[in-house]
């Protein structure tokens, strides 16, 4: 085992990051900075993951790979020069990766991982995640299996001629940060707490002078004119198309008119009538975070559980005790025409509120903590130590209450299993085939196991040998005739296909391993950093069609 | 090399391979993973072109570059880094700019494809150009965070660069910025002129001074001559000369140029009363007391995020005023400095003035974090989309190679996969547009404006080259006798430049021949002669007559929404409260590679190759949140 370090003088890492610190901020980085990250195997596929984790700065990798580095290697491989052949791939590709970026640290083991998992796989235990590229069927299960006991996230990625394949093989992945599209803000308009009743009743639309007025923020006129609404309809909010057309005309009303009676523009109040729409839902739970409150995770909690569900647990506590139902106060609230003073004592309002449910929130994560004897330390300045929760955890926990997430992927095992494989799932993406402008590339999996069959059968891939690529189109069409039977599945399969398969001799295209090097080191990176929810399970491109697809296996 | 490939490619695609010249404009983000991919492709004989040195902040993704490159041409060091890899390739670089002349017709004329790997529309629009004169086939491609997109362009076959309307480049009243800003990036784009006026290149649009012709008080006529009266004893005849001299003239003294901007030009200011009858009025400031002052603050840690205190502003306005001084002297006699957002001082500068104004007007302040987004025109960007684009870039470029040219797609990367499982959306490229002003037989377009307004020089420096991008144009007037008013030859024409158009009879319907030699394009004009245009709008530029409407509400859509084209089969998820007014084009100074709207254009024009670097949210704080919020979806 050999390590190579050139930590130098740093530049400053903000520059350095600034364009990507956009994206997952100090914290993703943080996470990215002391992840371990282990190749197995340093292919052009592999080596160009590799390349996309050392630009952003992970923390440390380290490659598997006992072979020697081979002409067609040089060919499509940008890590490997002609001048390494016969050296070990493993180093010659740690080196080259190392120089891209010095705050990192490559280290290689030369070693076949078939020999690594049969002598010492404890050696994989201390990773964060594991990457493997272009294994045989019986290694990638071999290796799948040992991960899976051990807990650590794995990442498949495969190119076979115009076919990129990818799969994540996460046992439980938890996710406080997913990043999602398109959300609705957290103002409880319809159920406000006290700070912001307190707030909005101190203000008083019709004393106030015309340029308070428009610069009172939306939000308040929202409450003020809810109140009056209220009042008419027995207390309850506009629900229905006609009623918050109603209710716009409400607010329309309380435009202030000059002295011939004709209404002013009042910017705020097109914002309020404008955001009736978005803002007036009714405060819930997502049934998503209800399935999670009865996830048997949560429900028992034992000294090692993980911090996401400790939480997820206080969290449950909380809408049943001080949240009287409701996930804490998010906390913040969108840009808005107003005033800086009041603008800035809304926002205040509603941070406030936050704060007081993240406390309420701590509250139980302490107490159970306690429960199942993991104490806080009992002195503040002792450092941290694990298992304990700090509080920026949980107000970052309390933020994103209303999008946490859990990805448990199906082991590899399960997927080859022939009981329990998805065939229903299988089936419904290859049924497309018929036709093909619809078509799905799920097809291309199939072909891809087909070829693995043949591979076990005579010990090459289809087409490997220039001159038995002929020979070896009715073997291959025999494998996956076999497979589909074993399946039960009903679907046929397109000649066409078989010969194509035959054609790329499981080759790797270098533009094909670039794509899904990009594709790839994505998903790695969601995986370490926990934000952005990752694929479950698979990813196939299709680089003819430039196509792709995802689908559950 | 590739030998690889035999047998998975077809051997006459791998011959064309081998003998074909490729032409990369870009060598930035997407550029530095096209050349590897390219490179081992088998691809031997590569032109690289980019007028940029390498930045600290490339070094996350621009993998061909070390921390020894910074400051060193992109192209070069491309070159050299690549060529370790391969030595038997042939690259050749140009650290120069794609509008220079010795890139012309014949010199495009020589390669079998383009490669766009571009951080701007004005390049993308002259390459564009420059393909369709020459019929070479370019492949267009962009990214920005994780959304990313690629598409071909061939004369005749397909739609063009710019087939559709663009959107247009917002830029914002002059009065809004120097009198009644009201958004943090008002007071950011104030904050920059002012950076131009005392260090940088003086730029009359930008001053930074009370405006006393702003629309608003010409309603009452009286008042505006008394306030150009007042404006001569107010500011003690500052106005006379310029900012930069008077700055130097105080030694750039903090405290009076503190006092000048935000007590006396405020005072100034709210002595036009008519502007703060429904605003709020600005509040002066005194550097000498200031809120915040006094207190302590948490500056250990992430001095970027926080935001600061007016004191702290102002001391960081002290400190890099006299920082940026030494900077300036240190250039001689003519020297100027240039912004750049990623100079420690001149990025607190304009982070210290903005929020400062943006106190005075009672708008929100910012972050230096957010400040740099919204100044700089940054956009995210990482190793992976590039990594991801570059490669269907090559994937695109063999179809082309193999004759498939009807076989390429304009190739949509979503963030996450969209509701039909897909990650890329590769869609039918559209057929071009038969009343493009760039790529049809004749191309033509309607310039819409007041004629006894707008001078040649306008016509010349806005319309024609910042609007419609040509380089080098000549325009006669379609009179009958060819009036010739502008020359492309230097001292020709250059006495007409301050007249207006009706001096030369250009009135409602005239029509004007223009032609850039250097594009080999030429276009004529129809002037559409209106009293009025929207909003201190000087012209609008439209392809389509019909497209043409007078505005009636405020809202006012975008150009182009009109325009909905029938063949592009897809559409867009989107909130119908979240319109275009949450877009903003700001100049065109930025940053990377980027060429698809991470936000709502792409639902209207889904196909548009490139919504610039320039675009960001205005109404959110988290550039992170938002990127890509609207992800294309085809259903």
């Amino acid at each position: 085992m050999a390590t190579l370090q050139n930590k130098g003088a740093g530049i400053d890492k903000n520059n350095k990051y600034d364009r990507q610190l956009r994206l997952w901020g100090d914290h993703g980085q943080s996470s990215l900075e002391t992840a371990r990250v282990c190749l197995i195997n340093a292919t052009a596929t592999g080596t160009e993951i590799l390349k996309n984790l050392v630009l952003p700065g992970v923390g440390s990798f380290t490659i598997v790979d006992g072979q020697k580095v081979q002409g067609e290697d040089v060919g499509n491989n940008f890590f490997l020069t002609v001048d390494s052949i016969g050296k070990s791939r493993a180093q010659v590709a740690t080196e080259l990766l190392s120089e891209l970026n010095e705050d990192v640290s490559g280290d290689f083991l030369e070693e076949n991982v078939d020999d690594l998992l049969q002598k010492n796989p404890a050696f994989l235990s201390s990773f964060t995640t594991v990457i493997a590229t272009q294994l045989s069927e019986k290694t990638l299960l071999n290796l799948g299996k040992v991960l899976w006991e051990r807990n650590i996230p794995l990442v498949v990625c495969r190119c076979y001629g115009f076919i990129g394949y990818l799969r994540l093989v996460l046992k439980e992945h938890t996710i406080i940060e997913s990043h999602p599209d398109n959300t609705h803000e957290d103002l409880r308009l319809d159920r406000p707490f006290n700070g912001l009743k307190e707030f909005c009743d101190k203000l008083n639309l019709d004393t106030m002078n015309k340029k308070d007025h428009s610069h009172t923020p939306w939000l308040v006129l929202l409450y003020k004119y809810l109140q009056i609404w209220e009042q008419k309809h027995g207390g309850k909010l506009p629900s229905t198309y006609k009623e918050k057309t109603a209710f716009k005309e409400l607010i329309k009303e309380g435009l202030r008119k000059n002295d011939e009676g004709v209404p002013d523009d009042e910017e705020n109040f097109d914002e309020a009538i404008k955001s009736v729409n978005s803002s007036l839902h009714a405060t819930s739970i997502p049934s998503e975070i209800q399935d999670l409150f009865n996830d048997p995770a949560c429900l028992e909690l034992h000294p090692e559980s993980k911090n996401f569900w400790v939480m997820m647990r206080a969290l449950k506590e909380f809408t049943r005790n001080e949240g009287l139902g409701f996930l804490p106060v998010r906390g913040t609230i969108p840009d808005m025409t107003s005033d800086s003073e009041r603008y800035i004592q809304l926002q205040t309002v509603y941070r406030d509120q936050a704060e007081i449910d993240a406390l309420a929130v701590a509250g139980h994560v302490h107490s159970l903590l306690h429960t199942i004897g993991r104490d806080e330390p009992l002195k503040p300045d002792r450092t941290k130590k694990p298992g304990t929760i700090t509080d920026s955890e949980i107000k970052t926990f309390c933020r994103n209450a209303a999008f946490l997430n859990v990805v448990r992927c199906r082991s590899l095992q399960q997927e080859y299993d022939h009981d329990i494989i998805y065939l229903e799932e299988l089936s419904r993406h290859l049924i497309d085939e018929e036709s093909p402008d619809e078509g799905d590339d799920t097809v291309l999996y199939v072909l891809l196991r087909a070829a693995d069959k043949f591979f076990a059968e005579f010990n090459h891939f289809p087409g490997y040998f220039d001159n038995t690529v002929d020979a070896d189109v009715p073997k291959l069409k025999a494998c996956l005739n076999k497979l589909i039977l074993d399946w039960g599945l009903s679907s046929t399969i397109k000649d066409d296909y078989i010969q194509e398969i035959c054609r790329y001799g499981a080759s790797e295209l270098h533009s094909v391993s670039a794509f899904m090097g990009g594709v790839t080191a994505q998903e790695v990176i969601k995986v370490i950093t926990g934000q952005f929810v990752p694929i479950n399970n698979t990813f196939i491109y299709n680089a003819q069609r430039q196509t792709s697809t995802t689908i559950t296996l | 090399m590739a030998a690889i490939m035999n047998g998975v490619l077809e051997k006459s695609l791998l011959e064309n391979i081998k003998k074909s010249k490729l032409l990369m404009v870009g060598a930035g983000g997407i550029g530095c993973e096209l050349l590897k991919n390219l490179v081992l492709t088998g691809f031997t004989d590569i032109e690289l072109i980019d007028l940029d040195t390498i930045d600290v902040s490339n070094l996350n993704r621009q993998f061909l570059f070390r921390k020894e490159h910074v400051g060193k041409s992109k192209a070069e060091v491309a070159k050299e880094s690549a060529l370790k890899f391969n030595p038997e390739a042939k690259i050749t670089a140009h650290h120069d700019s794609i509008f220079s002349p010795e890139f012309g017709l014949d010199f495009f004329k020589g390669f079998e494809i383009v490669l766009n790997a571009l951080d701007n529309r004005a390049a993308r629009n002259h390459v564009n150009r420059m393909c369709l004169a020459a019929d070479i086939p370019l492949v267009e491609s962009g990214t920005a965070g994780y959304l990313g997109q690629v598409t071909v362009i061939k004369k005749g076959s397909t739609e063009c660069y710019e087939c559709r309307p663009q959107a247009p480049q917002k830029t914002f009243p002059g009065c809004t910025i120097r009198n009644t800003p009201s958004e943090p990036i008002h007071c950011v784009v104030w904050a920059k002129h002012l950076f131009n006026q005392l260090f940088g290149e003086n730029d009359p649009d930008q001053d930074v001074s009370p405006d006393t012709e702003d629309p608003e008080l010409t309603a009452d006529a009286g008042q505006a001559a008394l306030a150009t009266e007042a404006k001569k004893d107010a500011v003690g005849g500052i106005e006379r000369k310029s900012t930069r001299a008077w700055a130097m003239d105080i030694g750039y003294d903090a405290q009076k140029i503190f006092n000048k901007l935000f007590r006396d030009d405020i005072k100034y200011l709210l002595s036009m009363e008519t502007l703060w009858k429904k605003r709020r009025p600005p509040q002066p400031l005194d550097f000498d007391c200031l809120p915040g002052k006094g207190e302590i603050m948490n500056t250990s840690a992430m001095r970027d995020q926080r935001v600061w205190s007016v004191q702290e502003c102002a001391d960081a306005f002290t400190q890099c005023l006299s920082a940026l001084k030494n900077d300036l002297n240190s250039r001689g006699e003519n020297g100027m400095l240039v912004w750049d957002k990623d100079d420690h001082h001149a990025m607190d500068f304009v982070t210290c003035v903005s929020n400062i104004r943006a106190h005075v007007f009672g708008i929100p302040l910012r972050s230096k974090f957010d400040i740099k987004s919204m100044a700089g025109n940054i956009i995210p960007a990482i190793a992976t989309t590039n990594a991801i684009i570059a490669g269907l870039i090559v994937m695109e470029s063999l179809k082309i190679l193999a004759g498939n040219v009807s076989k390429c797609r304009q190739i949509f990367l979503n963030r996450v996969p969209n509701d039909r499982k897909r990650l890329l959306v590769p869609c039918v490229i559209s057929k071009p547009n038969p009343k493009c002003y760039v790529c049809s037989e004749k191309p033509e377009c309607n310039v819409i404006l007041n004629t006894t307004k707008i001078t040649i020089r306008i016509l010349q420096d806005k319309i024609l080259k910042s609007h419609l991008n040509m380089i080098a144009p000549d325009v006669e007037i379609d009179d009958g006798k060819g009036t010739i008013i502008i020359s492309s030859e230097e001292g020709e024409t250059e006495e007409n430049n301050d007249k207006l158009l009706s001096d030369f009879a250009i009135s409602n319907g005239t029509r004007l021949k223009c032609d850039d030699f250097l594009q080999n394009y030429s276009l004529n004009i129809n002037i559409v002669h209106v009293d009025k245009l929207d909003k201190e709008k000087e012209f609008e530029v439209v392809g389509d007559m019909s497209q043409f409407q007078p505005k009636e509400d405020e809202n006012g859509k975008p150009e182009g929404e009109s325009q909905t084209n029938g063949n592009v089969p897809s559409t867009t998820k989107a909130k119908p409260d979240d319109d275009e007014d949450d877009l903003v084009l700001l100049e065109d100074d930025a940053e990377e590679e980027i060429s698809k709207s991470p936000g709502n254009l792409s639902r209207k024009r889904p196909a548009e190759p490139s919504e610039d670097e320039s675009l960001i949210k205005k109404k959110k704080h988290d550039v992170a949140a938002g990127d890509g919020e609207e992800v294309i979806e085809i259903s």
